[in-house]
């Protein structure tokens, strides 16, 4: 007969000692796996709400909007200036006379140096306690939301006109313009019109606000021009 | 059962269930929360990217082509005193438009968004913004400035600004950000005085003080301008 080994007595039987340690494991490695999946859960929603917060869909969706027209812009440019290319490869002195021509007008137009015409909006504005930094903002809202040429009280406005605020008001280019102010914008209507109304909502909520009010015209005509000023400081070239 | 036994069992149904709870969660968060809103940006700053990359490509054709304007126009000039005329006078409307680099004596600004943690208000006052950027250009002007660029951006007498929230965008984009390099060339003198007036840009002074925006001017000897790289087109405009 042979005899069966004799369980120790300090020691628990094998098999319960078995079931009891892989119990154990198996509590413990449920409670990593809470605290793995707590941590992640936890980090997750943090980015989530950071990356929202960071990416806001109103400014995305104003920067594809801004991107969308200014591609349109640059295309046409570069369409153009393929054309200019043509022309010039094409026709000799005599075609390159005929761009030089048509690109000193235009040149001239958008530095304010000679009258144009054109559709557009005619903004009118009057309010007590305006300063140069309110038309300064008008100029540039105009500007940005399609505006090509400008005229304020008939001067003459491109960027780099001096709008500044004096002890006898607003001047440009240093004639004084009192309000009412009425601004004539030549460009896209479509876009102008927008801007413009826009811009009337805004104003009228101002309680320094008597009028503000626009309107569309199929063509207006800017005689107000300014004087080429010669570089003194700087030069051409790289 | 032994009690020892059921309360094991009931230890690890319970944690069972917090742990299906859990992941439940868990994958909730990863897929529904990004297919809704994350996922429908993800495709917004996609788009952004895309057409940001569109636009730096037009511009280079357009410094390109601009280029292969001025070496045909130069070969013309040679053969006629005429097209030579006409060449120098659109030379300098050219250089007047910002269609041409320029260097000289100038200045240069460094605008840097400020610190988050001063600002309680919520509306994001120590970013650096468009009509800052405004502010400084039109004054860099008023001050005897003869040319002005953002950035790299060459200012244009048709350029204008815009953005939203710590977003400058001038012209034809794309977007820029802090920090903000604004450089002119002029009349150093008379634009320092004007940036070291306090009665001048007081907004972005303001914001300085209280929610640490970095303003920085350098005087410089020889300040170097690129030229215009974008559309002049002005479609609507015509000769009177």
């Amino acid at each position: 007969m042979s005899a069966r080994p004799r369980p120790s007595p300090l020691r628990p039987p094998r098999t319960a000692r078995s079931r009891s340690s892989s119990g154990a494991i198996a509590v413990w490695l449920i409670a990593l796996l809470i605290a793995l999946v707590a941590t992640i859960q936890l980090r997750s929603q943090a980015e989530v709400e950071r990356s929202l917060q960071s990416a806001d869909p109103a400014s995305l969706a104003f920067s594809i909007d801004q991107l969308h027209r200014a591609n349109e812009s640059l295309d046409a440019e570069v369409n153009a200036l393929n054309q200019q290319v043509a022309a010039l490869q094409s026709g000799g002195s005599t075609a390159a006379d005929r761009e030089l021509a048509a690109e000193a007008v235009q040149l001239r137009m958008l530095e304010g140096l000679i009258a144009v015409h054109g559709p557009g909006i005619v903004f009118t504005f009057d309010a007590s306690g305006v300063t140069a930094i309110d038309l300064q903002d008008a100029i540039n809202s105009l500007m940005a939301g399609g505006g090509e040429a400008m005229e304020v009280n008939v001067h003459r406005v491109v960027e780099g006109v001096d709008v500044e605020q004096t002890d006898n008001g607003v001047t440009i280019d240093g004639s004084v313009v009192s309000v009412p102010w009425t601004i004539i914008v030549i460009g896209d209507p479509t876009r102008l019109a927008e801007t413009a109304d826009a811009m009337t909502q805004q104003l009228r909520s101002d309680r320094r606000v008597r009028e503000a009010a626009y309107r569309v015209e199929s063509d207006l005509v800017i005689r107000a021009v300014i004087s080429e000023r010669p570089f003194v400081y700087g030069a051409t070239g790289s | 059962m032994r009690r020892p036994q059921l309360l094991s069992s009931a230890l690890v149904a319970l944690v069972a269930l917090a742990v299906g709870f859990l992941i439940a969660g868990q994958v909730k968060a990863q897929l529904l929360t990004p297919s809704n809103a994350v996922a429908r940006n993800q495709a917004l700053i996609h788009s952004v990217q895309d057409l940001e990359s569109t636009n730096v490509a037009d511009r280079q054709k357009i410094a390109a082509l601009r280029a292969q304007i001025a070496a045909l126009e130069a070969q013309a000039a040679n053969q006629s005193a005429t097209t030579a005329g006409l060449r120098d006078a659109v030379a300098d409307l050219r250089a007047h438009a910002g269609l041409t680099p320029l260097h000289g004596p100038g200045v240069e600004v460094d605008l840097s968004n400020g610190d988050p943690s001063t600002d309680p208000t919520g509306q994001a006052r120590y970013l650096v913004n468009y009509e800052d950027v405004q502010d400084l250009v039109n004054l860099l002007f008023a001050a005897g400035a003869e040319g002005v660029a953002v950035s790299g951006r060459r200012i244009t007498p048709i350029s204008s600004f815009s953005g939203s929230q710590g977003e400058v965008v001038i012209d034809q984009g794309p977007p820029l950000f802090s920090p903000i390099k604004v450089v002119a060339v002029g009349d150093r003198n008379s634009m320092q005085a004007a940036l070291d007036d306090p009665a001048q840009l007081t907004s972005l002074r303001i914001r300085v003080i209280q929610y640490s925006v970095r303003l920085k001017i350098t005087g410089l000897p020889d300040a170097s301008l690129p030229a215009y790289d974008a559309s002049l087109e002005i479609p609507y405009v015509g000769p009177a």
